[in-house]
């Protein structure tokens, strides 16, 4: 009895929340179509007529093609080189015994509590050194290190490789395998899943990154969307909110995109921090 | 065969023990040392003037006192303190709140999951531009409601010195807040159903199942939620580099804001990391405070 009747207020209150959350990102793609003179108006309406024609000025105004390729190719790199060096620590981690192991574990991951400001500039000193100022591999090389969602992916695979039995290595090594082709064609394949999901994670917060770019890179044929998007908000368009928001449109396609084919890997990684955490 | 019983037998030459530090080359080199690295040099660099194109110059603790001699860094801890007093709250009630009532079977539950998570994918500039827009004193879409449904003139928003970091703070946890979601519901999901189905037999209702069950099972999550909510506030800096950039008159400077400008506008390279070492302490002591806390109402089984 109270079931029926509280439904119809749940779903109420479900929906309610729900334009909430959606209803920013309509209006932004809503007002990417108005032209600046519908904009300016109280109170908010809809464009009197729809103009299609934002986007085609955004990307001839600003090379926001380039920005998209630029923020693809440092994502995919960015995320490749974190499964990669956390896939091979969280293997050594779950499967195999030397000094220190305990102790290297625990300093991989307090590593994730320190402000980034902390390290920040010891580490544009180590870039700039390097001579990597204002290119891609700025981004990229210190994901292959570890860096960004490094400690994070070895906390997540050295869970997802503890839970592989023993048995199928043990198969492998008496076939003759090495431990690196173990790795390699046993274990990588076995735990397609956990690097989905930290590929998918790694990816995001790279697409999404600003304060990397903003410090790395000044030529604008550098730049990423994220930067792009800023400059653009804060630069000459600063009146044309039509265009800006014909830009921030651009700028989070691909990521949702990315979102709804790969949507069960993202809620897949978030939960694990908060049951083991 | 018997030397140490952990070590299997083929990992026994000298290679084979070696072996384990090559998966781990990539991360070490970079987690652990250049990290490690940087974090001391960071702590030396405080003590010295450096503006990144000449050699650093030792100025002993000249930097600490500057910084705690003037009035804007008092300012800046102030609005940093201000804005992870009512942003980390907020976080968590409203995603823990939004986890109990995502957390049932439902037709189409899945959808307004999907829903509640979406601004978490996309990135904060892009929700940044949108809000700004939307916080606009005049033609801005919240204060039309304000008006139409409550027959409130709304504030002026970004624009003024009281309304700006409130603002962002709600612009913050509407972004996050389906993130800090999911994990809530991770660990709803983990609580055994027998708990439940007893106290219903036990005659407890919905409230008394909440309070005496389900928070109490809950508790490890909520703590996990609560550190790095707050570890994450304190590192406030894509919402006023692209809204304010710490305006109106510094009402929205933060500490990560702040160490940003003195690095990479003014190249005070010194000051700046000095001023990083007072957020990391910071950061430092409240983990801690939590970690001492936890005692009290965490719960673990």
């Amino acid at each position: 009895m109270t079931n029926r009747l509280q439904s119809p207020l749940l779903y109420l209150l479900l929906l309610g929340i729900g334009v909430a959350m959606i209803g920013p990102f309509l209006w932004m793609i809503i007002t990417s179509l108005s032209s600046p003179a519908d904009l300016y108006h109280y109170p908010p309406q809809l464009p009197a007529t729809w103009h299609p024609e934002n986007y085609a000025e955004v990307f001839s105004r600003f090379p926001f093609g380039t920005f998209t390729f630029n923020s693809l190719k440092i994502a995919v790199l960015a995320s490749l080189g974190t499964v990669a060096s956390a896939s091979l620590a969280g293997y050594a981690f779950a499967r195999m015994e030397f000094r220190g192991k305990n102790a290297l574990y625990w300093v991989i991951l307090a590593t994730m509590m320190i402000p980034f400001q902390v390290t920040m500039i010891p580490l544009f000193f180590v870039i700039k050194t390097l001579g990597l100022i204002d290119t891609h591999a700025a981004l990229i090389l210190p994901a292959w290190f570890g860096f960004g969602m490094g400690a994070f992916g070895v906390f997540l695979l050295r869970q997802f490789f503890a839970t592989v039995p023993k048995e199928l290595e043990e198969a492998a090594l008496l076939d003759g395998a090495g431990r690196f082709r173990i790795y390699w064609q046993v274990m990588l394949p076995l735990a397609r899943p956990a690097l989905a999901t930290l590929a998918v994670l790694a990816f995001m917060a790279n697409w999404n990154d600003l304060l990397g770019p903003v410090i790395y890179l000044s030529s604008t044929e550098k730049m990423t969307l994220t930067v792009g998007l800023a400059a653009l908000q804060g630069g000459e368009l600063t009146a044309r909110i039509d265009l800006v928001m014909a830009g921030a449109v651009v700028s989070i396609i691909p990521i949702v995109l990315l979102f709804v084919v790969a949507q069960k890997f993202f809620v897949k990684g978030i939960g694990v921090g908060g049951v083991k955490g | 065969m018997n030397s140490k019983p952990n070590i299997p037998p083929y990992e026994r030459s000298g290679f084979r023990r070696a072996q384990p530090y090559l998966y781990l080359l990539p991360v070490l080199i970079g987690v652990v040392v250049v990290t490690g690295g940087a974090i001391v040099a960071a702590f030396l660099l405080g003590f010295t003037d450096w503006d990144l194109v000449r050699p650093p110059v030792w100025v002993g603790f000249a930097n600490f006192q500057a910084m705690f001699r003037s009035e804007q860094f008092y300012q800046v801890l102030g609005n940093t303190f201000y804005f992870v007093g009512i942003t980390a709250p907020l976080m968590v009630v409203c995603s823990l709140g939004l986890a109990l009532l995502v957390n049932r079977k439902l037709r189409g539950i899945t959808f307004f999951r999907t829903i509640y998570f979406f601004p978490v994918v996309t990135s904060m500039i892009a929700v940044a531009v949108v809000w700004g827009w939307l916080y606009n004193p005049e033609f801005g879409f919240i204060n039309y409601l304000l008006r139409e449904w409550f027959g409130i003139q709304g504030p002026g928003w970004l624009l003024s010195t009281s309304w700006a970091l409130p603002a962002i703070s709600l612009m913050t946890v509407w972004k996050g807040v389906g993130y800090n979601m999911l994990i809530f519901l991770a660990g709803l999901q983990s609580i055994p159903d027998q708990l439940h189905e007893s106290a219903l037999i036990d005659g407890a209702g919905g409230a008394r199942r909440l309070f005496s069950i389900t928070l109490p099972m809950l508790s490890p999550t909520t703590f996990f939620v609560v550190v790095i909510t707050l570890i994450g506030s304190f590192q406030l800096f894509e919402q006023t580099y692209t809204l304010t950039q710490g305006g109106p008159a510094n009402s929205t400077l933060t500490l990560s804001y702040h160490i940003y400008q003195n690095a990479f506008q003014y190249f005070r390279m010194g000051y700046a990391t000095a001023m990083a070492y007072v957020l990391f302490a910071i950061t430092l002591v409240v983990t801690i405070v939590q970690f001492r806390m936890q005692k009290r109402w965490v719960y673990y089984q």
